[in-house]
């Protein structure tokens, strides 16, 4: 339809209804405040009534007055004529993103499946470790806290090696093992493992990555990935292992400065 | 991976495995990473373990250092001694690798 000047804003409207419970009285409280009786009509027993003070009503603000009493079995209700009530509903695919106030979608508003990352944190080894046998990491363990060390949320909690988990969810676990020679001792692998318990108690081993050290001053990286479902922050944990060929003592590189052998943990969604 | 001689040299004390890093202070102040594996910051974490002084400590990381030396003489003289004999660089290095 054409017309002259600017786009309507409000291009879908509806009024808005009142309907009353009445009684014998002339006073009434609107729902909306109108400026005067002329913004509403007004129906009594399916007959409408005249605005204006030499007649049948009048209003102002939420306040209706009637030039007579109501009955008890009168039915009235008053259409607002002055206050379409706004119900606009944008057509489907044109709301565009500049329409969207900055830093206003909630997480909670994103439809199931949809997720965001939560929490991220690396831990690290922060002192060589010598081993001679396949072993658990129990100890010199610490979270990333070099002054520009980044992370997001509530992070792991570790007792002894045991990785827990701040809450469920789907994540990301990555080790990494960095293995140089002790001595002249040679290994014909070495590597970093991820083992997890889903009932506080039996580990598994879910994921393994080997090298070897083969000469002198040699040194082996290994990294290993495995995504958990943790379902029970109470039950599921998880810690690393050292495996190595059991020929000698083999240096696990670790320091307190910067990610030797580390391991870090990103949430990647719900479980 | 740079060889990192302090760590080296103090797992040759108390069996190994015996100390870490402290991260905070006596008065409760972070320590900056980049300061912590000094001498003055290892924090002893296995019963029984004792302090080396930091004279041990920096003896046995001469030490080390000389070992290394040593073995980097040994086997470039060896290698000379090989030559002298009559073997080529082709078939020292498919002899000993290098």
């Amino acid at each position: 339809m054409p017309f002259i000047g600017n786009q309507p804003a409000l291009s879908y409207t509806s009024f808005a209804v009142q309907h009353f419970t009445t009684s014998a009285t002339t006073s009434y409280t609107l729902d909306y405040s109108v400026a005067n009786e002329n913004e509403i009509r007004l129906v009594i027993n399916n007959v409408v009534q005249q605005p204006g003070s030499s007649y049948a009503y009048t209003a102002s603000g939420t306040t209706l007055t009637l030039s007579a009493a109501t009955s008890a079995t009168d039915t009235m209700y008053a259409v607002f004529l002055g206050k379409a009530v706004q119900t606009v509903t944008p057509a489907s695919g044109s709301v565009t993103n500049a329409m969207i106030v900055d830093g206003t979608i909630a997480e909670s508003k994103l439809a199931s499946g949809v997720n965001t990352i939560t929490m991220a944190e690396q831990w690290r080894l922060s002192s060589v470790t010598v081993t001679s046998t396949n072993t658990f990491l129990t100890t010199n363990l610490e979270k990333a806290d070099t002054s520009d060390a980044g992370s997001i949320g509530t992070g792991m909690s570790e007792s002894s090696g045991v990785f827990s988990f701040p809450s469920t969810g789907i994540y990301l676990i990555t080790g990494t093992g960095a293995f140089y020679q002790n001595g002249s001792v040679t290994h014909q692998f070495v590597g970093l493992e991820i083992y997890v318990t889903t009932d506080n108690s039996s580990y598994n081993r879910r994921a393994s990555s080997y090298g070897a050290i083969l000469g002198t001053a040699e040194e082996a990286n290994t990294t290993c990935m495995y995504i958990f479902d943790v379902t029970d922050i109470s039950n599921d944990k998880v810690k690393f292992h050292v495996r190595q060929q059991t020929a000698g003592n083999l240096n696990v590189a670790g320091a307190t400065n910067r990610q030797l052998t580390g391991f870090t943990f990103v949430r990647l969604g719900d479980t | 991976m740079h060889r990192d001689y302090l760590q080296d040299a103090l797992h040759t004390f108390n069996g190994g495995n015996w100390y870490g890093w402290k991260t905070h202070d006596d008065n409760g102040n972070k320590i900056p990473n980049s300061e912590r594996m000094q001498y003055q910051h290892i924090k002893i974490i296995k019963d029984g373990a004792t302090m080396p002084t930091e004279a041990e400590v920096n003896a046995k990381i001469q030490e080390l250092k000389d070992a290394e030396t040593q073995k980097e003489t040994d086997a470039s003289t060896g290698k000379q001694k090989l030559k002298d004999l009559g073997l080529n660089d082709a078939e020292i290095k498919a002899l000993i690798g290098v």
